[in-house]
């Protein structure tokens, strides 16, 4: 194992509505044997609202810096902040005349551009590894399961870990747990869930959201599984708006992929955040050997 | 309809390239595949990212800064990661709704969406506090959406009431949620609140205008 102590970032849901990502994401990581460093006063990355690509810079220098300064690479379990990081980290890497404006605003902006950023997806899989994470794993997550990636995980090219059209990471550690991935369910991995437009138009947000779920379920998927707190508040939280506004029946459970590596660990369910997603879990929770 | 080319903007496009995002805009050889992968236009007849970066290139600058299709790009990228030609489309949409933002805070346009209002709400929200506060976002933008701080609040009772009510009895929002007594029912605040002012001040669109 090449690590054992990084930077973490929860990102703004993990105060809120993705508290159980974040309580799994630092369970899993205990587990694991790699200590977690919380960036000290962490601001927001600007998520996807803050368009002008100077300020998500500047945003995101100061979170940067503040884990350089612990010379910690940076984890974050939601995608949008990883894209945010990665991509401020790439520009103020590659753009002195930036790190110099920045600097001059104010002084906690002075990043040297000496750190990594990374996604728990990518951290476990290929900086911990397949291999050490088997070697910890105590029980059975007999389920199957509709790897859902959203957006940021293998697109846009530049900041992508993992295959725009195919990605795998998830897959990979379903099935290390005893999990079986749905067939059928590969061309919705990366289709939006349309998070963005839930505030401003909910009415293809939720279309989309449903596109997904339907998928799932006719699949034959006990649960969907995921890495981003905005798909968790789409397909998760606001699931039985869905139902209701479309006059359907899913009631598909969604799961963050920390928490069924946590169940696979034989960390307590209830460390996990298990009781916290919107759906019902304890179907899923019948299901771990 | 056809185009009347005696009022087509031949600057538009240099417009649209010097913007952040929008560089790559006239390497688009038009091969519609940022359409055929995009989600929106699955669902929305007549969405057509391909449309909307041709008539930039054409210089058909009012038409395309009022449409309202700019508004419900998801940003999820699709175009961008599948575009033969590295147009960043997702970037290009965003240096186009920068521009429209700024027409209509000029007074020279009317923007069809509440979009601009939810995003600067938020940014507001995080020049404020630090982090998103979702309770802070939704109480500013309704009332701008709607147009009243009653309506508002109408409109979010009616949007969010199950929502908010499932994430409080869940204990994720609300007086006994987020792991501390009034997490997601007050702010998050951050120390250094004074820098996200910074930041904005000088690099947002007020600090454009100084």
């Amino acid at each position: 194992m090449s690590v054992n102590k990084l930077a973490y970032y929860p990102g703004c849901p993990s105060e809120a509505t993705a508290i159980e990502q974040h309580m799994s994401t630092e369970a899993v990581f205990e587990k694991l044997g790699v200590e977690l460093v919380e960036v000290e006063d962490w601001n927001c990355c600007g998520a996807a609202e803050v368009e002008d690509p100077r300020v998500v810079y500047a945003l995101n220098a100061r979170n940067l810096a503040i884990a350089e300064k612990e010379d910690l690479d940076i984890v974050t379990p939601c995608s949008i902040c990883y894209y945010n990081l990665e991509r401020s980290n790439k520009a103020l890497r590659a753009d002195e005349a930036l790190r110099t404006k920045l600097r001059g605003i104010d002084s906690s902006l002075d990043y040297n551009g000496t750190i990594k950023t990374k996604h728990v997806l990518d951290v476990f899989v290929n900086d911990i590894g397949l291999d050490e994470i088997s070697s910890k794993l105590e029980k059975k997550v007999n389920v199957k399961v509709a790897p859902y990636y959203g957006c940021y995980i293998g697109r846009p090219p530049e900041t992508a870990f993992d295959d725009p059209d195919n990605p795998v990471l998830m897959d990979k550690l379903i099935e290390l747990i005893g999990g079986e991935i749905v067939p059928n369910f590969n061309y919705m991995k990366t289709v939006c869930c349309g998070g963005p437009l839930m505030m401003t138009r909910g009415d293809i947000a939720f279309d989309m959201a449903r596109k997904i779920l339907d998928v799932a379920k006719n699949a034959g998927a006990d649960c969907i599984s995921l890495a981003c707190p905005l798909c968790g508040m789409m397909l998760d939280g606001k699931q039985a708006d869905i139902e209701k506004a479309l006059d359907v029946t899913i009631g598909m459970p969604v799961v963050y992929i920390t928490q069924l590596l946590g169940l696979a660990l034989g960390i307590e369910p209830k460390k996990l955040g298990l009781n916290k997603n919107a759906v019902d879990t304890k179907e899923i929770l019948g299901m771990v050997v | 309809m056809p185009i009347k080319t005696w009022e087509l903007d031949p600057n538009f496009k240099n417009e649209i390239m010097s913007e952040a995002g929008g560089e790559r805009l006239a390497s688009c050889f038009q091969c519609s595949t940022c359409t055929l992968g995009c989600p929106i236009a699955e669902i929305v007849p007549g969405y057509n990212p391909r449309k909307i970066i041709q008539m930039s290139l054409l210089g058909m600058r009012d038409e395309v800064l009022s449409n309202p299709d700019l508004w419900i790009c998801l940003i999820c990228q699709t175009c961008t990661a599948r575009c033969p030609q590295d147009v960043r489309i997702a970037d290009v949409m965003g240096a186009l709704r920068r521009i429209a933002e700024r027409e209509e805070e000029a007074g020279k346009l009317k923007i069809d969406s509440p979009r601009p209002l939810f995003d600067k709400a938020f940014q507001h929200q995080l020049k404020k506090f630090g982090r998103l506060y979702d309770m802070g976002l939704a109480m500013e933008y309704y009332p701008k959406k709607e147009g009243s701080f009653i309506k508002g609040m109408l409109a979010m009772m009616k949007d969010y009431k199950d929502f908010g009510m499932r994430m409080f009895l869940k204990g994720k929002m609300g007086p006994l949620g987020g792991g501390s007594p009034v997490k997601g029912m007050l702010a998050s605040k951050i120390k250094q609140k004074d820098v996200m002012k910074k930041i904005f001040e000088e690099l947002g669109e007020e600090g454009k205008e100084k």
